[in-house]
This record gives structure tokens, sequence and C-alpha cells, in this order.
């Protein structure tokens, strides 16, 4: 409004300063120009308005709607390959049924065969010694020095054998004792073991998928312990055999020392 | 003041008549100048149809929107909550996971307790040179292998010189000490591998303890590769059980091979005797 007044107050003037017809035309023609500047646009045309309506509309029912469709059908589809594929609900059941009923049906049995008495010795002594070897102890140990040395007797005295014998004796001895000890700890860690098997397998019964893994990985480092258990058996029992071997060799060398003082000894007396 | 205000005013317009009379063609264009430059009316909100048609066409807008893609939101919205209860309630749920690691817990002490069993010392030597011998044996200690030659050495004697042996004999003696002692060392080396694994396992275990749902299978990943790892040390120590014996077995051999050719020279020279 105030643009309007102030051009229309200068037109005014320059139609009023025009000295000729050519400046009457040129302040026309100036103000036609100003005109058609300060003058609103036309409206649009209805018909563009309706139709961008129609475009969202066309957007919303078209594009948006597949895309939204598509969505839910996927996700429709993930859910159906969880429920009834990856995790069905019927089969976890199963699973779980199966883990209780394996345990119901094999732990008691097992147990009892493995806790089948088996002594079979008749005598004091050897009972006494059975008995300590048997009894998945590791607060005995004295008790199984005592028992050893009643059955097998204790290392010779020096006046009846050669300081030779006696460590070869007493080596005898004292790893057949370490591998009795050695047996009576792995009996103690068996039955550990056996308790953490039946710990991990109630838990089964009533695992998740979620959770099971926990009792996978806790299971595996149970099986490195069992591992770790009979490596060291196999060591005491590696122990024992080399032993054996060591004094088998160590009577050859006896023997080859004995008949060498023998044939010096007829060497002498034939001459 | 005021009437000098209205006679300048009067006499403006009385100008203003005279100038337009005198020019009329620049006056009626000023006039139309003064039509073209008047600004237009605004338009009514209320009663523009433009209004009215961006009015239907919004409300549509909105009635589209909230059924199409809110009805459409609202369904993936349904099943995303079925899934999620799903996950929370059947594949993952909390509680069992809690006590998944609580049992774990739990038997981390029966596994400490098995370490503990296993490490109580079982010496049982009374003499000096066999206590030495089986002080290095049950050391679990690898660095103490170096001396176990010594050690054996000093209890079962060394391999006996040309002058009092055969070859042969020398031969099967010799190579007696040498599995035996082969034997004793891969017990240490055992030992020591045995002890490393009771650790390692105890800090696989403490980390399951830690672990979620989704880490704990590469633990376990880690804990398979002890167990291949502890079965080929198992595999290990059953070889050399095995040499001990194979070695045990070929002596006795030997034995009975010199017992034969000892039985023929003997022969023979009984026989040289008689004649």
């Amino acid at each position: 409004m105030f643009a309007a007044s102030a051009l229309f107050v200068l037109l005014s003037l320059g139609m009023i300063k025009a000295r000729s017809r050519r400046q009457v035309a040129a302040v026309v023609l100036a103000g036609c120009v100003a005109a058609m500047v300060v003058a609103p646009r036309p409206a649009r045309a209805q018909g563009t308005l309706i139709g961008a309506i129609q475009a969202v509309l066309s957007v919303i029912n078209g594009t948006i709607h597949t895309a939204l469709a598509s969505i839910e059908t996927t996700r429709n589809t993930i859910n159906q390959f969880y429920q009834l594929r990856l995790w069905p609900q019927q089969l976890i059941k199963q699973a779980r049924g199966m883990a209780a009923q394996m345990s119901a049906r094999y732990r008691n049995p097992m147990y009892s065969i493995l806790h089948i008495n088996l002594r079979s010795a008749t005598l004091p002594a050897t009972q006494a010694l059975e008995q300590v070897i048997r009894d998945s102890q590791t607060t005995d140990f004295n008790a199984l020095t005592t028992s050893y040395a009643n059955v097998y007797g204790p290392v010779p005295g020096t006046s009846s054998a050669s300081p030779y014998d006696q460590n070869m004796t007493d080596m005898d001895d004292a790893l057949t004792e370490d591998t009795l000890k050695t047996l009576k700890e792995s009996d103690v860690a068996d039955a550990l073991t056996l308790g953490v098997a039946d710990q991990i397998e109630n838990a089964a019964a009533q695992a998740a998928p979620g959770s099971a893994p926990f009792l996978t990985a806790t299971a595996v480092v149970g099986a490195i312990q069992s591992q770790a258990v009979t490596q060291r058996m196999i060591a005491a029992e590696l122990r024992q055999e080399a032993a054996y071997l060591a004094h088998r060799a160590a009577l050859e060398k006896q023997g080859a020392s004995s008949a060498t003082s023998l044939a010096n000894a007829l060497m002498n007396l034939f001459q | 003041m005021g009437n000098r205000m209205r006679e300048w005013i009067t006499r403006g317009f009385k100008n203003a008549g005279r100038w337009m009379r005198d020019h009329k063609l620049r006056a009626m264009c000023l006039m139309v100048m003064l039509v073209l430059l008047w600004p237009r009316p605004a338009r009514s909100q209320f009663l523009d149809p433009c209004c009215a048609i961006m009015a239907a066409g919004l409300s549509t807008i909105s009635k589209t929107l909230t059924h199409i893609v809110g009805g459409g939101l609202n369904q993936i919205l349904a099943v995303d909550q079925n899934l999620s209860n799903f996950e929370r309630n059947v594949v993952w749920p909390v509680t069992l996971i809690n006590q998944a690691r609580a049992l774990v817990a739990s038997l981390g002490n029966t596994y400490h307790q098995i370490q503990t069993v296993t490490a109580q010392p079982v010496a049982s030597a009374t003499l000096p040179a066999p206590q030495q011998l089986e002080q290095n044996l049950l050391s679990g200690n690898s660095a103490s292998i170096p001396n176990t030659t010594a050690d054996y050495t000093a209890v079962y004697g060394a391999v006996p010189p040309s002058t009092e042996s055969s070859p042969q004999m020398r031969n099967m003696v010799d190579m007696g000490d040498a599995v035996a002692q082969d034997a004793m060392k891969r017990a240490i080396e055992i030992d020591n591998l045995a002890k490393l694994e009771l650790q390692a396992a105890n800090q696989l275990n403490q980390a399951i303890q830690n672990a979620a749902p989704g880490s704990a299978p590469i633990i376990e990943a880690q804990a398979d590769a002890w167990l291949v790892r502890a079965n080929a040390y198992t595999q290990a120590a059953t070889a050399d059980l095995m040499r001990v014996r194979v070695v045990g077995l070929a002596n006795q051999g030997e034995n009975m091979k010199l017992g034969a050719a000892a039985s023929s020279s003997m022969m023979q020279k009984l026989q040289d005797l008689l004649k």
C-alpha cells in the first residue's frame, strides 16, 4: 500500500513536470511497468491444488501403503521363522523332557553299576590295604603307607640288601604308593566330575535356548578339567611303567656286574 | 493555524482541478495508473473456494494417513511386540539365564575342589637318592627335566662298561634306560601341562560367569579349542606309555634271544668237553 502510494505520487509529479507528449508517454510507460511489478500475482488455478492433494494421497495409498505392507509381511515371516523353525516351543519342551527322561532312566542305574562293591581280599592285612586304596579319600595317605608296608614289607635294611637294591626297592615302593595316592585323588575328582555332569544335566532339563550356551560352555570346561585329571593319571602310570623298565634294566646291569665278578672269581680259582 | 491549513488545502484542490481541466489526457492517464496501482483486497479464508478444497484435501490426507500409515504401523508394532515377547519369554528368559550363570559359578567351586584334591602331595620315598628322583618326577615343573638323568642314574645305575657286558646287552640296557627316562620326563611335562590346563579352565569358567548369551558361544569355542589341545596332550602321554611297554616287550624278546644264544654256546662247549 505504501509502495503503491509512493509510486503514484512520483508518477503524478512526473506527469505534472512533463513538457512534451513524449515525456507524458514515458511517464505512462513507467507507470504501467511499475503497476505490473507492484500488482499482486494472480491466484493459482484450483486445479493445481487438487492435483497436489491427489498426488500426496496417491503416494500414501501407493508407495507408503505397499512399503508398510511389505514390512509387515517380512516381520510376520521372520516371526513365524523364529517361532516355527528356529525355536519351536514344542521341540524346546521335547528337548527339556528328553534331558529329564534320560537322567531318570540312566543316572541311578549307572550310579549303582559304578558303586558295586569290588573288594576281594580275604586276609586282614590285604583287606586293610584294599579298603584304603578304594575308599576315595585323600585324608588317609598315612594309613595307605602303613597298610602297604604291612602287605609288601618295608625297604630291607643295610644288613640284608646292598644300597643299590635298597634304592631300587624304595623307588619301586615309592612310585607304587604315589600311583595309589594319585588314584585316590582321581577317585575324588571322578565323584566331583560326575556331580558336575548331574548338575549340568539338571539345568539342561530347565534351560532355554538362550541359557543353554552357558551350560555347554561350562560343560566343556568340565571336560578340560577331566582331561587334566586323566593326564595326571597317565603321568603316574608313565612313571610306574618307566620305573618297571628301569628296574629290569638295573637287574641286567647287576647281572652283568655279577657275571663279570663270577668270571673273575672262577678265573682266579682255576689259576 | 487551522484556517491557514484549510486555505492551503482548498487552494491545492483548486489548483489540481484547474490542472486536470487543462490537461485532461494526463489526468486520465494518472487515473488509470491509480486504478492499476490500487492494492487488491485480500481473499477471505472462509469464503475462498481454494481454502475449502485445501481443507477437504488435508482432511482426506489425515484420514488416509491414520488408516493406511497408522494402521500399517500398528500391525507392524503388534508383530514386533509378539516377537519381542517370544524372545524374552521363550528364547532368552532373563531368569533362566541368571540361573545358568549361578550354576556356572557354583560349578567353578567344584572345579576348584578338583584342582585342590589333585594337587595334594603324594611323595612316599624314604631314602635320599629315591627321594631326590621322586621329588623331580612329581615336581610338575618342566624346568627340572634336565636333572632327571643324574637322579635316575643315582638310583638305577649307569650302562655297564664294555668290559662287563656284551654289546647286545649294553644296547638293551641303554634302550631300556633311555625309554624309561623319556617316559619320566614326559610325565613331568604332562603334570606341568595339566596344571596349566586347570588354570585355563578356571579362567574360562570365570569368563562364562560374566558372559552374555551371545558371547558365551565364543568362550565355548575357546574352551573347545582347549579341549582339543588337552586331547592332543593325552595322546602324547599315551604314546609314551605305549613306547615304555613296547620297549619292555622288546627287551623281553632280546633276553630270550640272548638266552638261546647262551644255551647254544653252552651246549657246544659241553660237547667239545665230552669229545
